[in-house]
């Protein structure tokens, strides 16, 4: 496979703009992330201040919120007509033609929305991080005469750069494979260059070229996670693990940890809510036909992608767990969760078409068909539902299984009688944390979809690009619903791992 | 002999439980005082109470003429010039050794003169560049030590600092220790559970039972 005049024209003119912008963007949402995940997750691990329980799971609610959603509510919000300059207008009984705000659809604006999207992948990190370090260690720094401010820059911040690295490379990872916040500020990134080569100029040889360049930063940043992910556990070194007890914070130092914990959140989270609501009431009809259509599509095929997503996940996991066999499997398997949606979507299609090629002859043809969107929900999706899965089992001694199988049970009657019980919680859990990941899918599931076959995502795309905004609202609610399930999950993990 | 440190009439309590009732104790300055007592009768916690790590319920803490504690002061842990060396790996593990020690002086413009002065003292200059991890028990002890004495710190408080050393080695390190306070003019207050730690070390020795100490 030679290059094409194609990806010429595009090494010419428009790599060099793609490159720039996504390095651009890596690095402002990198920086942005870091000071808004590890400077809220430190205040709600070291100091008591108001709000704080409450803080401590509403900084992760962003992660409900797509950035392609964050992106259409910012563009509308900001706008010259929007909330955000007509309630100024009226604060501040200005002109109706004052403009208060730049025009978001910028590389900056691009940069915020993924921001105050993705930085409860940091916050999440630092956080256990920052919990596992030993109240020893703390107070060993401030027995040396650092004071908090000290301490967490001299010593937390160094101990936990692991960590912070690990959860910066899933949001490069996450920034670099996003399409629809990118498509919406009409920033040219890898991402729309590989969705303009396939659907404008009918290249897909090219988009697999673009894809494969963008592929292997992507590797890059996997292999980064995954070394300063085993890196982690150097922090540990401590002989016994008390959790430091956190300060009281007074007056103003009590208002400041508030505001920083409450903006990211608000601006994350809370206003988008808001505006959709407001978006929605707006609407004739709430719930239109095409709207109940795209969320049964939306829930039937996240249900059964989801579905066989933990049941593969099971399999491999007793087929390694009883047979011997290496976990190099499992990593192999996992590494699908950080290739972008729409460099799946061309590699399936690739694949399927050279299939077709040969099911001809039969008179059958899988291009198109729903089977294409199963396969890549499974490949995206298997390393989250792998991480819980695995884990379960690994919490299942081996001795169990030893006892089992000298009282005669078969392997299957292992699975089916010791092992499935004692794992109903982690399936349940896989399950519906895979679900909030398929619901708001996008590039993958816009090209993959067979023929008329929308989901929500797909319709608040669709509307969105026709600047159908309001219609779009309501969808838009239901997908940070579903969203919310996972949270909650989430929430609770990180508080088992305190204890 | 003036008296250094004044500990009066603290309580403290963890929940519905007194650990610490109405406890008086004074250090007089340069000496060394030992405090024994069985296991959960709140030695650890007086250490605690003392560098501001707790806050008791009453009573008052006064070191060199100065309030650290009472009804309307508490003065935080990182400025009351207190060290404290614990029996558990307190070790900064992403620092090595020289980092370790001149962690609680980087601002010092001679922190590179101090530590290598310290760390010559108490025999560890060979493991400057060694991580945590590298360390033996006693070479731990030893950094962790010197990262206390380099602070020059007003009172030098260790909780069972020697546990888990081999006898050998704990032989060769008092009379060091003891060279080191007295050179330093260090006051210091060990909590300890072995008689013999007492006996080479010690000016004074305390008993703390039912949240009282009782001088033996």
């Amino acid at each position: 496979m030679g290059f094409s005049e194609n990806f010429y024209h595009l090494y010419e003119n428009l790599l060099f703009k793609y490159s720039l912008n996504s390095i651009y963007l890596v690095l402002g949402v990198s920086f942005l992330v870091t000071i808004l995940g590890v400077s809220t997750a430190w205040l709600v691990t070291f100091f008591n201040f108001y709000g704080k329980k409450f803080f401590q799971w509403a900084l992760i609610l962003p992660l409900a919120v797509p950035p392609y959603l964050l992106a259409y509510v910012f563009t509308e919000f900001f706008d010259y007509s929007g909330t955000a300059n007509n309630i100024l207008r009226s604060l501040l009984n200005a002109e109706s033609n004052v403009i208060f705000f730049p025009n978001i659809r910028t590389i900056f604006g691009a940069i915020t929305v993924f921001s105050f999207t993705l930085y409860p992948y940091v916050y999440m990190v630092s956080r256990v991080a920052l919990m596992n370090i030993p109240a020893s260690v703390i107070e060993a720094s401030l027995l040396l005469g650092k004071n908090s401010i000290s301490t967490f820059f001299n010593l937390s911040i160094p101990l936990i750069r692991p960590a912070i690295v690990a959860g910066l490379a899933l949001v490069a990872m996450e920034t670099l494979a996003d399409f629809g916040a990118v498509q919406h500020f009409a920033i040219p990134t890898f991402t729309t260059g590989i969705f303009r080569t396939w659907t404008g100029l009918y290249d897909l040889t090219t988009a697999l070229q673009l894809s494969t360049m963008l592929l292997l930063v992507i590797f890059i940043f996997l292999t980064l996670e995954r070394q300063s992910r085993s890196k982690i556990r150097y922090v540990n070194s401590s002989t016994t693990h008390n959790s430091y007890k956190p300060i009281q914070l007074t007056n103003f130092k009590n208002v400041a940890a508030f505001f920083i914990c409450f903006i990211p959140v608000f601006i994350g989270f809370f206003l988008p809510v808001f505006e959709l609501i407001h978006w929605s009431s707006q609407v004739d009809t709430l719930i239109s036909s095409k709207t109940v259509t795209a969320a049964s599509n939306t829930l039937i095929i996240s249900l059964s992608a989801a579905m066989l997503t933990c049941l593969v996940a099971l399999l491999i996991n007793f087929i390694i767990r009883s047979f011997g066999i290496t976990q190099l499997l499992n990593d192999l398997l996992s590494i699908g969760y950080a290739v972008p949606g729409l460099i799946l979507a061309v590699g399936i299609t690739k694949m399927f078409t050279s299939i077709d090629g040969w099911l001809i002859n039969f008179d059958i043809f899988i291009t198109g068909s729903i089977l294409g969107l199963i396969l890549a929900y499974i490949v995206k999706s298997y390393a989250i539902s792998n991480n819980v899965i695995n884990s379960a089992f690994t919490s299942i001694p081996l001795a169990l299984d030893e006892s089992a199988h000298t009282l005669g049970a078969s392997k299957i009657k292992l699975l089916k009688n010791i092992h499935f019980p004692l794992l109903k919680t982690g399936l349940l859990t896989a399950f519906l944390l895979v679900i909030a990941e398929l619901i708001k899918e996008l590039p993958a599931t816009l090209i993959l979809r067979p023929f008329n076959f929308d989901t929500l995502s797909v319709s608040v795309y669709l509307l969105a690009s026709e600047e159908r905004m309001f219609e779009a609202a309501f969808p838009s609610l239901v997908i940070i619903a579903f969203g919310l399930i996972p949270i909650y999950f989430l929430d609770k993990i990180i508080l088992s791992n305190n204890k | 002999m003036k008296e250094f440190l004044k500990v009066k009439k603290i309580d403290l309590s963890y929940d519905k439980n007194r650990i610490l009732r109405g406890l008086n104790l004074v250090v007089d300055e340069g000496h060394f005082v030992a405090i024994t007592g069985a296991s959960g009768s709140g030695k650890t916690s007086l250490l605690r109470v003392i560098c501001g790590l707790e806050s008791p319920k009453s009573g008052e803490i006064i070191l060199d003429n100065s309030t650290l504690f009472n009804k309307d002061i508490s003065i935080p842990t990182e400025k009351r010039n207190i060290g404290l060396v614990i029996q558990e790996k307190v070790l900064f593990p992403h620092l090595n050794t020289k980092e370790n020690i001149e962690f609680g002086i980087s601002s010092n413009k001679n922190k590179n003169l101090l530590s290598s002065e310290i760390m010559k003292r108490l025999n560890i200059q060979s493991l400057a560049n060694k991580y945590p991890h590298e360390l033996s028990g006693g070479e731990s002890q030893r950094v962790a030590l010197g990262r206390s004495i380099v602070m020059k710190p007003k009172l030098l408080m260790m909780d069972e600092p020697f546990t888990g050393l081999d006898k050998k080695l704990k032989v060769k390190i008092y009379p060091e220790i003891q060279s080191i306070l007295n050179d330093s003019k260090i006051t210091a207050l060990m909590v300890t559970h072995d008689l013999n730690e007492v006996k080479a070390l010690a000016d004074k020795c305390f008993n703390l039972e039912s949240g009282k100490l009782t001088e033996l």
